[in-house]
């Protein structure tokens, strides 16, 4: 399998804090890799650098054998919005939008015709089990279902790599495995890349693989050593 | 809620807080210091020949120019009054969390708004009390004299005792009352502070308002009996701006449903949805917004028309008398004389918008933050900071024009309605629509508001931090 996504001795600070102190990390195209740790441990911050959100002081992040590190800001803007989906606990559904465009939203900024938006969103929408909320606004909504339309949004460019930082952290246990599944079994059917953050062993129970931090690096005792593939 | 205990939450806070205290206090100072310039006018006492001779300025010497300068002081102070009220928006997402974390320590929405306005009311009286200091020192350093002696300002007269203190309860209870009202679009619950929205479409009424405004204000001229200066005269005239300018200002919200209504059937880009969808889910939040800066241009408007009236009429007398070679016809005093008037009144206006602009600045800055989680998410999915931009620009401008439109012709209307032709005997005149200085109004207000809404942009940029992305 190919390599979709490299980083290599990252570092990273906010002042005087270290969050990452030289993480190796690979994707590969397809793959479902887990990142775990405890809370503060750097997860969050490994995949802002890996998904281009954020710079890194030093080591640097490739991206089909590209260094995204060295790209304006507005290129990674456009990297984020066509080949990789973002995911986060909670806030990404614009509230006055209603779902469908809320979901539409990516394929309009990458210029396709809004009636066709639609009708793509709508499906992806159907995908989740959420159809019917097409035309609703998120605050009619449950948070199963918003993180559900969430969900789609991310997925609708069908992204090679989609970016999930506790994705289901602020849904109810049974919720959250629902939407997880869904997640990996869309994501397994369209061949993308999942990295997913979550500090719940059983949720990265769903990975190909899990990578633990520890103090903003590789715990060695945690790699390896639940891989399944 | 024991008072103290009150006072105890509403001081607490941290650095914008503090910043919020400051503008509201110092809106309130000059609020005060304006309205007390006002009473100090009306304390004015008429001299014997019916005239203050000792005054330089024939606004403060004639007593029939007097009301004009009250009216315009009392008109300034409406919008720093407005903006000391919106300061209660300033650095929402500390207070409110501090107001939910109150709200769940088991006090009721009412007790929260209380709070929230008794920081207002409290800042109020603050800037009270430093705008006394201030008027009373402006008195001494203000106290010049002319080469023939006379009093530049009125100097010499103070206000009541109880004008001043009835003034100085005003400021603070004016603010507090404008904040809270404010605050009703928030609800304060004990998981955080959200903003409702209201469903409902707009009233279909704010034309009729601005059509009885406009027959009421005709009426004096129409009926005989009602004479200019009369308690009468001046309650139609009056109610007439009054539910003309509600009109206006409550027409804006259809306005801006219909307009984001158009952007969502007709925009083609992404930013003219985002801008669309926020038009129409709270239509009414233009119409707050903007209330003051409406206000202020409907009577620049009014003000235009009446100056160009009376131009107009000089223009007329002053060919009759070429033609008659007398000069003891008309009117006696100089042209410059009541424009000068009516120039005053137009500091004043411009003033008002830009005070209104900053009003608008708050409310927008705060509009912003309070998405700010959204933004940001929207940032990390790859939506460009472009766009977002752009949004709020529609948002905020594309209304903007036609309630500008709307402001200015029901203003223009107001006056011209009760007739366009003047003149003296054999040579009437027409007056004509001063499109010059009119369009010069509402150009000026729109670019004011361009460059408040570029200041918000500044602020939407830095609100993108990725900060808000982290889960707590
Ligand atoms: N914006 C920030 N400013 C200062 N410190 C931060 C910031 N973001 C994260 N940190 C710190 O960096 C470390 C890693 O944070 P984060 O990547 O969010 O961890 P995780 O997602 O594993 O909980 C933590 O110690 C955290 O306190
Ligand atoms: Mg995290």
């Amino acid at each position: 399998m190919n390599t979709l996504l490299q980083g290599t001795a990252l570092h990273r600070a906010y002042g005087p804090t270290p969050a990452l102190r030289g993480v190796d990390i690979e994707v590969t195209e397809g793959e479902i890799v887990a990142v775990t740790g405890p809370s503060g441990c750097g997860k969050s911050t490994l995949l802002h650098c890996l998904a281009g959100i954020m710079r890194v002081d030093s080591g640097s992040v490739r991206y089909r054998d590209q260094d995204i590190g060295l790209w304006s800001e507005s290129a990674r803007s456009k990297l984020r919005r066509t080949e990789f989906g973002v995911l986060f606990q909670f806030g990404q559904l614009v509230p006055e939008l209603t779902a469908g465009e809320n979901v539409a939203l990516p394929l309009l900024l990458g210029g396709v015709k809004r009636r066709e938006a639609q009708k793509t969103a709508e499906e992806w929408l159907d995908r989740f089990g959420v159809a019917e909320l097409a035309g609703k606004l998120p605050g009619a909504m449950s948070g199963g279902q918003q993180q559900r339309c969430a969900v789609a949004r991310a997925m609708v460019t069908e992204p090679r790599a989609l970016f999930a930082d506790e994705p289901t952290g602020a849904l109810d246990v049974l919720t959250g495995e629902q939407v997880l599944g869904e997640i990996v079994r869309v994501a397994r059917e369209k061949g993308m890349a999942v990295v997913l953050v979550t500090h719940e062993a059983q949720i990265a129970a769903y990975a190909d693989r899990e990578i633990s931090l520890r103090d903003g690096a590789l715990d060695p005792t945690g790699l390896g050593l639940r891989t399944r593939a | 809620m024991r008072p103290a205990t009150l006072f105890r939450l509403a001081v607490a806070g941290n650095r914008t807080d503090h910043l919020r205290t400051a503008l509201t206090a110092a809106s309130s100072a000059l609020a005060l210091v304006v309205l007390l310039a006002a009473a100090t006018v009306i304390a004015i006492k008429n001299g014997e020949s019916g005239e203050n001779a000792h005054y330089a300025s024939p606004l403060l010497a004639e007593p029939g120019l007097r009301p004009g300068v009250i009216a315009a002081l009392v008109l300034l102070a409406v919008p720093i009054l407005a903006l000391a009220g919106q300061s209660i928006r300033l650095g929402a997402p500390a207070r409110d969390r501090r107001l939910a974390a109150i709200r769940l320590a088991g006090a009721t929405p009412g007790q929260a708004v209380l709070i929230a306005g008794a920081e207002t009311v409290a800042a109020g009286v603050i800037g009270s009390v430093v705008g006394l200091g201030g008027f009373l020192l402006l008195r001494v350093v203000l106290e010049r004299r002319n080469a023939g002696g006379e009093l530049l300002l009125p100097t010499d007269v103070l206000p009541s005792v109880l004008w001043i203190v009835i003034l100085m309860a005003f400021v603070p209870v004016m603010a507090g009352l404008v904040g809270a009202l404010l605050l009703r679009q928030v609800v304060i619950s004990p998981l955080g502070v959200v903003r409702r929205t209201r469903k409902r479409g707009p009233w279909p009424w704010p034309g009729f308002l601005i059509v009885v405004g406009l027959v009421i204000f005709q009426l004096p001229a129409q009926i005989k009996g009602i004479d200019v200066g009369t308690n009468r005269w001046a309650v139609l005239v009056g109610g007439g701006v009054a539910l003309t300018t509600i009109g206006v200002v409550l027409g804006t919200g259809w306005i801006a449903h219909t307009t984001g209504r158009l952007l969502l059937r007709f925009g083609p880009r992404p930013a003219m949805l985002l801008a669309g969808r926020r038009l129409m889910a709270d239509p009414w939040s233009g119409s707050r917004t903007l209330a003051a800066l409406l206000a202020s241009v409907v009577i620049g408007a009014i003000a235009l028309g009446y100056r160009i009236g009376l131009v107009t009429q000089f223009e007329a007398w002053n060919r009759y008398n070429a033609q008659t070679r007398e000069e003891q016809l008309g009117a006696g005093a100089p042209e410059g004389f009541y424009t000068g008037a009516v120039d005053l009144i137009m500091v004043a206006v411009g003033i008002g918008v830009t005070v209104a602009a900053a009003g608008v600045l708050i409310s927008l800055a705060e509009g912003i933050v309070a998405r700010r989680r959204t933004y940001a998410a929207l940032t990390a999915a790859g939506v460009p900071g472009r766009t977002l931009s752009e949004s709020v620009l529609w948002q905020t401008m594309l209304p903007l024009a036609p309630a500008l439109l709307l402001a200015v012709t029901s203003g223009i209307g107001l006056i011209r309605l009760t007739g366009t032709r003047v003149g003296a005997p054999s040579n009437t005149l027409t007056v004509p629509v001063p499109v010059g200085s009119l369009a010069l109004l509402a150009g000026g207000a729109f670019l004011i508001m361009l460059i408040a809404t570029g200041i918000g942009l500044v602020v939407l940029r830095s609100s993108t931090d990725l900060e808000e992305l982290r889960a707590s």
